[in-house]
């Protein structure tokens, strides 16, 4: 599997628990908001431990571009360096 | 560091009356701290319990609990952080357990831990303990930074009177 692929799947099984959901259930392309009840906590929540889990500094004005896992993973890329998905 | 009464009074924004610690002990602002509150009969939240209540009455509210020890967060946040510009918010609390009380003359001890802070917000976890007897667990809580300047004035509150 490709490193982003990775990074993807850390990141998804990561947002899923902040969602209450079961991984599986979380798409790339799903809104927190309209599809998985997410409020501000819960992005809060999101970007702390993803600021813990890859000791990065995110600001918090990026939440309006993290509404999906995929827009998740675009942002943590640019501020860990990682490859682009 | 230590801070006793006086020194907290001075550091924590709530009014008289509202400061539920007592004092604040090893505190190391990016790690965590120890803080202790001993519960007096005399206090507020029992004024309205009439002379036939048992002891069982005089548990010291969960509600209460929690907020003395957001309240020693708050000064774990607030002894590495200016005041001035900004406002600590309590924003919620998840995996909490109360798995025991403490009473009018029980001192309760808070400890504190430092999970995570970032540019807008904080998160710590700990317990609290009465002796060696742990009576409350907090898995998380939550705190968020906003500017003092986007805050509203507060309101003027009228007094509060019982009996």
């Amino acid at each position: 599997m490709a490193d982003g692929d990775l990074y993807l799947e850390e990141l998804r099984e990561l947002v899923a628990e902040v969602l209450e959901v079961e991984p599986e259930e979380l798409t790339d392309t799903g809104d927190f908001q309209a599809e998985y009840e997410a409020d501000s906590l819960r992005a809060i929540e999101m970007l702390a431990r993803i600021e813990k889990k890859y000791k990065i500094a995110i600001p918090q004005k990026e939440l309006a571009n993290m509404q999906n896992l995929k827009a998740v993973y675009e942002v943590t890329a640019s501020y860990a360096n990682w490859p682009k998905g | 560091m230590d801070l006793d009464f006086a020194q907290l009074r001075r550091l924590l924004p709530h009014g008289p009356g509202m400061v539920l610690l007592d004092r604040v002990e090893e505190l190391e602002p990016e790690t965590g701290l120890t803080a202790f509150k001993t519960i007096s009969g005399g206090e507020p939240c029992y004024a309205l319990l009439d002379g036939s209540a048992g002891i069982d009455a005089f548990a010291y509210p969960a509600s209460l609990l929690l907020e003395s020890f957001g309240q020693a967060a708050a000064v774990l946040w607030l002894c590495s952080t200016p005041a001035a510009e900004r406002v600590l918010m309590f924003a919620g609390a998840k995996e909490c357990e109360f798995t025991g009380h403490a009473y009018p003359g029980d001192t309760v001890r808070h400890v504190v831990r430092l999970e995570h802070r970032s540019e807008g917000a904080a998160f710590v976890s700990g317990h609290t303990l009465v002796g060696e007897r742990r009576i409350a667990s907090y898995g998380s809580l939550t705190a968020v930074v906003r500017p003092r300047s986007a805050l509203p004035e507060p309101a003027a509150v009228a007094s509060i009177t019982t009996g």
